[in-house]
């Protein structure tokens, strides 16, 4: 081992996966650098390695799978998804979603959708889209390809991947044809963070509920698939005012830690949980009420 | 499989000039700008990604040197708040736009607020007020003076539409 850090800048993926094996807990994977440099300027992290993988082909481009799903190569950046055609028109909820990142746009030119997700951070805007829309996620592990609901990811702390592993795509089915969709994300100062936040997808069917799912970001330390308890109160329902409190009160009682932190105290955010989905619910009806 | 290497050799044109150099990991590319090639404009603020007083351009796009790592750039093309005056010396007309309307008070922010100014308009050369104040989130003034930065790239907007008025 070295006082100081080594970098190796793998070609392709098979090599960063094997050099990643062999290296056991010492390497960090580095690609936009947005999450992790933040932490090695300010002396929280001190990687003895890094494994560049900015360069491999295999992580970029926004393409059609065989099965119809959008695949997003890990590598692809904010700004992309904010501005590519297929995710405008096929998932316009994520579309929408990595315009409110924070950062500003010289972030959003840099960080990658794999940094986003992998940084596990209970602030951040593009997991609640992808958690709602039901995405999952592939990766690659030594010579293991494997694939799984990003919401196995998110529910394990070490991102349910691992030291030695590589996130590589994300792989969504596009939205339905007049599904209706918001993110709402409120924030108490004009800082990057959200004080809370809400990804809503909802089916109407004359006018009244057929199907619904809900995420809500940014007050606990997991985001809350708030879906069922949405389904429960709304569905075959109209969703008037009525409904939207009762839905406000059901989604704050299932904020049982909330986060207290710069963006808000907890009973505070508690709240905010409960009307960010009711905001959020309510655009997503209007658009699909539109569509 | 490639070796693990203790430094690493980048070719970067920078502000239009080649410069092949050895960088250690982990370092910024403020870093390396202001220490290796004394590029001092490019400011230090944060240095957690939030200020945007390191701003430059890194293949077109602008982005925030502090937390791009200078060896994750073998090639690239960078900008800096220095490259943007013509070869005359004149300010750019961004620049000069941000002069006329006195846009900064101290200046410590002026990379981040004249690179934002610069690929917003390029983009979009008739900002809206919230289309400027989105383009100018990712860089903060402690000044205050949001109002005459707002200003500023309103006149940078109309300088660019057209660059000879008289």
């Amino acid at each position: 081992m070295s006082l100081y850090p080594s970098f190796a800048r793998p070609r392709t993926l098979a090599d960063a996966a094997t050099l990643l094996a062999s290296l056991a807990s010492g390497g960090v994977v580095i690609a936009g650098g947005q999450e992790l440099m933040p932490s090695i300027n300010q002396g929280v992290l001190a990687p003895e390695v890094y494994v560049d993988i900015g360069g491999l082909a295999e992580l970029r481009g926004i393409t059609e799978t065989p099965e119809g799903r959008v695949g997003i190569g890990a590598l692809t950046v904010h700004r992309e998804l904010q501005t590519d055609p297929r995710v405008r028109a096929q998932l316009p909820l994520l579309a929408h979603a990595a315009t409110r990142a924070g950062g500003g746009r010289q972030v959003h030119n840099r960080g990658t959708i794999g940094g986003n997700l992998v940084a596990q951070h209970p602030l951040y805007d593009i997991a609640p889209p992808l958690l709602a829309l039901e995405a999952e996620v592939e990766w690659v592990k030594g010579r293991e390809t494997v694939r799984q609901p990003l919401a196995a990811m998110l529910a394990d702390s070490r991102h349910g991947l691992g030291s030695e592993a590589i996130l590589t795509r994300v792989l969504v089915v596009p939205m339905a044809d007049g599904l209706g969709w918001a993110y709402e994300k409120l924030k108490a100062s004009g800082g990057a963070y959200g004080s809370a936040n809400a990804a809503a997808l909802v089916k109407l069917k004359e006018g009244r509920v057929a199907a619904v799912r809900l995420v809500v970001g940014a007050v606990a330390d997991r985001l809350i698939d708030a879906s069922e308890a949405a389904a429960a109160l709304l569905v075959g329902r109209r969703f008037d005012a009525e409904a939207g409190a009762a839905l406000a009160g059901a989604v704050s009682a299932l904020v049982a830690a909330p986060l207290s932190d710069a963006q808000g105290p907890g009973p505070w955010r508690q709240a905010m949980a409960g009307v960010v989905a009711q905001r959020a619910l309510a655009a997503a009806v209007a658009r699909a009420g539109r569509g | 499989m490639d070796d693990l290497a203790q430094s690493v050799l980048v070719q970067w044109r920078v502000n239009g000039v080649l410069h092949e150099l050895d960088v250690l990991p982990g370092l910024s590319l403020l870093d390396v700008l202001r220490e290796q090639l004394n590029l001092t404009g490019t400011h230090m603020g944060c240095m957690t990604g939030h200020c945007g007083a390191c701003t430059v351009m890194i293949d077109g796009r602008i982005a925030k040197s502090c937390i791009a790592q200078a060896a994750t750039l073998p090639r690239a093309e960078i900008r800096t708040i220095e490259g943007l005056m013509g070869p005359d010396g004149r300010l750019s007309p961004v620049q000069q736009a941000f002069w006329d309307e006195a846009g900064f008070q101290c200046g410590y922010c002026a990379p981040g607020m004249l690179f934002s100014a610069i690929e917003l308009l390029a983009e979009t050369p008739d900002p809206t007020d919230a289309e400027i104040d989105s383009a100018l989130a990712g860089s903060l003034c402690r000044c205050t003076g949001y109002q005459s930065l707002r200003r500023a790239v309103r006149a940078a907007a109309r300088a660019l539409k057209d660059p000879n008025p008289d």
